[in-house]
């Protein structure tokens, strides 16, 4: 039995005109011999009637002060797909097909209990099998499953999978039912250079590897989600990135078997993210490390995620998203790491307290706690650990498969960039990526940039 | 409709990679550089003449970093001595170093873990692996650190996040041709 899971997202599903044309592509597959099951994700985006930021506003409108239940708030998201697939079903069989609504549930998908969040544990694939047998065409939920129908605590209750869910549920049930074949339909023709909306010249990849489009996705592009890409990896599952509004080939992302050409190659321009760079100047080595692991320890305990983390001998750099720069900088201001000397120094000094201060005005909690220090000055030393800020940045990133075994990338991007102008405030790299922090204003003008000098020269 | 009993009786899937660190990649003989770039006018013309000057020199690099007066980067160890003499003849002051390896911890989606890089950096301290450099991107953090130091930094780590030996890879850089 030849299987293709066609999964369709919120665009392609959220009109009547657009869902013919989905069930177009339906019908063609199983006019081409192949036994589709269809994953669908919510009708439309944020601000539809059935869209999940919809469903998810009736439940924060009750009380804007009580946090909606996980559990609760699973139920009324998984509302969206259950509308959506029903309505596709019908769509299906008002074209003369067997169609039969699944929920993740009924499709077998079995989650951990992580509401909002829940990671896949198996699918039983049995019914689905069943129903294909039968000549059915299952359109089964996106973005959901059940807890284990036998678990004591939770048994089957609504899971939602997390962002790109329901490209996850499509990855999945590829894998499980062992189809020939995932296709994700979208409204852009496949996997582009660039943000189309930014770069006009942006083209069409007709081959990607995983780990591409994976890399893509992570730094920025809204393309496919990168846990669908990692299952179809690991089960080396073919996987199309196509649109529900053109007959274009779309983009086969490949694996074992993609093209040598593939495998060392400038893949796209991506960007991504509101940042915030802090810089901490750390003047004694000796104790760096030591301050270093308090400052992670600190955001770790505020779910803080740090990255671009950069050393020198006397200062340590690290990006926050901006979002978290606020509870980063409340953390941090006025943070007093005590270091105790293993003797005392040469002024009788038993141990340094490093205390952190921000400039003039967001030096708030310093401006309270440095005073407090005075009693113990007699017997510590007191060293300030100044921070700077650097805000409205955001992440222009290169995505380049084994970049580092290529001379002359980093200088190609540094040079398009610094003789445009354009200040870049720092860089990280990958095996597959080399990213640039830029400030937020200059982020859609590096990205033209970059992909004229690179990719349209 | 009814529900018939199954035809065949297909075995369940297991899926999706557990969260959190699932391995750790050691890359061998790595060096690294910091070049003076001073903080005047000239800073950005600098660090713009270091790359030119390595990609003159066919050196690829990464782990570039930018600091207030200098620029780092990492490079293969067989570069190291055409990365110098390529610095040298820009009329670039260079310190270079080769007895370092990158100790790179792989995990899915990285950037959605908090908690991730304390208890690296807590590891290595633990061991005295000092840290020269780290680099991060959603699957990974990689450490600079010395060479001598990375079996003691292997065996705290997969201590810290429950690895097995099996989940240790070690690779060399390849010189670019």
């Amino acid at each position: 039995m030849k299987i293709l899971v066609q999964k369709f997202g919120g665009t392609s599903v959220d009109r009547p005109e657009h869902r013919a044309l989905a069930a177009r592509k339906v019908i063609k597959a199983r006019e081409a011999g192949f036994h589709p099951v269809v994953v669908v994700s919510a009708i439309g985006r944020a601000g539809a009637p059935y869209a999940t930021d919809t469903l998810i506003k009736v439940l924060q409108e009750i009380d804007p002060q009580v946090k909606p239940a996980a559990r609760e708030m699973d139920m009324m998201m998984a509302c969206g797909e259950i509308i959506s697939t029903v309505v596709f079903a019908h769509t299906l069989q008002t074209r003369g097909f067997k169609a039969i609504a699944l929920s993740g549930g009924q499709a077998g998908i079995i989650t951990t209990r992580e509401f909002g969040n829940a990671r896949i544990l198996e699918i039983r694939p049995h019914y689905i099998q069943r129903l294909l047998e039968q000549g059915y065409i299952p359109v089964v939920c996106g973005f959901q499953g059940i807890t284990q129908p036998s678990n004591e605590y939770e048994h089957g209750a609504i899971t939602t999978l997390g962002r790109g869910g329901s490209d996850t549920t499509g990855s999945a049930l590829g894998a499980a039912l062992k189809a020939v074949a995932v296709e994700i339909y979208t409204d852009v023709d496949g996997v582009r250079t660039a943000d189309p909306n930014l770069v006009p010249g942006a083209y069409t990849l007709p081959v990607c590897t995983y780990e591409e489009v994976a890399e893509m996705a992570h730094q920025g592009a809204k393309v496919i989600h990168p846990r669908a890409a990692e299952i179809a990896m690991d089960y080396n599952i073919p996987l199309w990135v196509k649109s529900t509004f053109s007959e274009g080939p779309g983009t086969r992302i490949a694996g074992a078997d993609a093209p040598e050409s593939v495998r060392c190659r400038l893949t796209g321009i991506t960007h991504t993210g509101q940042i915030v760079y802090i810089r901490l100047e750390i003047e004694n080595a000796k104790h760096k490390p030591q301050i270093e692991c308090e400052v992670y320890r600190m955001m770790a305990r505020a779910g803080v995620n740090i990255y671009l983390v950069t050393y020198s001998p006397t200062a340590l750099s690290f990006a926050v998203p901006r979002n978290l720069y606020s509870k980063a900088q409340d953390l941090l201001d006025g943070m007093v790491v005590p270091v105790e000397h293993e003797t005392p120094d040469e002024n009788g000094k038993l141990g340094t307290y490093y205390i952190f201060k921000f400039s003039e005005g967001l030096d708030l909690a310093y401006s309270v706690q440095r005073p407090l220090l005075k009693p113990v000055e007699r017997r510590v030393n007191i060293v300030d650990v100044p921070a700077s800020v650097v805000e409205n940045c955001t992440m222009v990133s290169v995505i380049a498969s084994n970049h580092r075994r290529v001379p002359g990338v980093v200088a190609s991007i540094f040079e398009t960039l610094t003789n445009a102008g354009i200040a870049v405030h720092q860089t990280a790299d990958s095996e597959m990526s080399i990213s640039c922090l830029v400030p937020e204003s200059e982020g859609g003008r590096a990205v033209r940039l970059l992909h004229e000098r690179l990719f349209e020269q | 409709m009814s529900d018939p009993e199954p035809k065949t009786q297909a075995p369940n899937v297991s899926f999706e990679r557990e969260r959190g660190v699932y391995a750790i990649q050691v890359t061998r003989d790595v060096a690294h550089a910091v070049v003076s770039v001073g903080e005047d006018a000239l800073r950005t013309a600098r660090i713009l003449q270091t790359f030119r000057a390595l990609a003159q020199a066919n050196v690829p690099v990464f782990m570039v970093k930018m600091h207030h007066s200098a620029v780092t980067f990492a490079m293969a160890g067989a570069e190291m001595a055409r990365a110098e003499a390529a610095l040298a003849e820009a009329g670039l002051e260079a310190k270079t170093r080769r007895d370092l390896a990158v100790v790179a911890v792989r995990a899915s989606s990285m950037r959605d873990l908090s908690g991730v890089m304390v208890e690296i950096a807590d590891t290595l301290y633990s061991v005295g692996a000092r840290l020269y450099e780290t680099g991060d991107s959603h699957n990974s953090v990689q450490c600079l650190v010395e060479a001598v130091c990375v079996p003691q930094a292997i065996q705290a780590l997969c201590r810290t996040f429950r690895l097995s030996a099996d989940c240790v890879q070690v690779t060399s850089l390849e010189a670019a041709a």
